[in-house]
């Protein structure tokens, strides 16, 4: 028995690659077993099948980066965001522009002078409020002096 | 059974909730398959790693996105294949000046590796688009209706490319493989 026309043939590819229900599949083989035509044509093509199964698969030549590597950490983006780094970035950018304002030298010591002379005026003040500290306490010591003195008498 | 093997839908679910060991043991069950298909499909070893490597990050920053856990191998494959074609797309004017590498001469002595090597060859002669249909049927058994929704396809497009595909294989390795089998006898 030959095909007697294309549609009555069966899906010989689909047969070969597991795509046919049972029940279609089972149809098939009946036709295969009468038809030259189509025994010729599925052994080609199983023969096709069998020498692409020959290639040879190849091993992974390095791991892949899991997500505990350093791929799948956050992106310089997220790391961006993050407030430790945006301190940190802050400082770095406020120290860059200030640099790249590029003053002049007698600006430069004003600023140096005034801030010497801010930090000396604090240094004054705090140094009067511990005198005056001082002065207090030695007069509290004296006057507990003068009162145990008298108990004693 | 009391050994039973930890299923993937398991192991995503365990990743979906941060467990970043779980996801490297569906790395590792699933980097050779990745790898394999990339490298037949872009033809480079290095490329075909870097792609699985951007592969795999791409789905576990997308793990929550996936509807059906059952469904991962089909849904891993489609960002496969979507980054692999990316790169195609990319590098598309280099590959056509490079032309197509002349397959080894056919023998009937042939040792396993050169065979191996024509077949790569007469894969590598094939479309992108057939290729890949090969591939997903042929070497990662994919039915039809997965490889539809992997190429974002339907069906009948995923049959006319295989089919296409397999006749020009037929015409090339089909004798050679008869050939072979004939010295033998």
């Amino acid at each position: 028995m030959n095909c007697i026309s294309p549609d009555a043939k069966p899906d010989w590819k689909a047969y070969l690659l597991g795509e046919l229900n049972p029940e279609v599949s089972r149809q098939a083989e009946t036709h295969l077993a009468a038809c030259s035509i189509c025994h010729e044509e599925v052994a080609t093509l199983r023969v096709t099948l069998d020498t692409l199964s020959t290639l040879r698969e190849e091993e992974v030549p390095r791991r892949i980066a899991f997500v505990s590597d350093k791929v799948f950490e956050p992106r310089w983006w997220q790391r961006v965001f993050s407030p430790t780094f945006a301190a940190g970035a802050l400082v770095a950018a406020a120290i860059l522009i200030h640099g790249s304002m590029r003053p002049g030298q007698a600006q430069v010591d004003a600023a140096v002078n005034k801030a010497i002379s801010q930090v000396e005026a604090r240094h004054t003040q705090e140094m009067e409020v511990l005198s005056d500290l001082i002065e207090q306490r030695d007069k509290q010591v004296a006057n507990m002096y003068l009162s145990n003195a008298a108990l004693v008498r | 059974m009391i050994f039973r093997e930890v299923e993937d839908p398991d192991l995503i679910a365990k990743a979906r909730r941060g467990d970043v060991e779980a996801y490297n043991l569906l790395v590792s069950r699933w980097e050779k398959r990745v790898f394999n298909y990339l490298l037949r499909l872009v033809s480079n070893r290095e490329d075909a790693m870097d792609v699985s490597q951007e592969v795999f990050l791409k789905a576990y920053q997308s793990l929550p996105k996936l509807d059906d856990p059952a469904r991962f191998s089909g849904w891993l494959f489609r960002i496969a294949h979507n980054e692999a074609f990316s790169l195609l797309r990319r590098r598309r004017p280099e590959t056509e000046l490079a032309g197509e590498p002349r397959p080894p001469e056919l023998s009937p002595r042939m040792l396993p590796m050169e065979l191996s090597l024509t077949v790569e060859s007469a894969l590598n002669r094939l479309s992108a688009d057939q290729r890949e249909a090969v591939l997903l049927k042929v070497y990662q058994g994919f039915k039809f209706d997965e490889m539809a929704e992997i190429l974002e396809c339907p069906v009948s497009t995923v049959k006319s490319r295989l089919y296409t595909a397999l006749d020009l294989l037929k015409v090339t390795l089909a004798p050679m493989q008869k050939e072979i089998l004939r010295g033998e006898s």
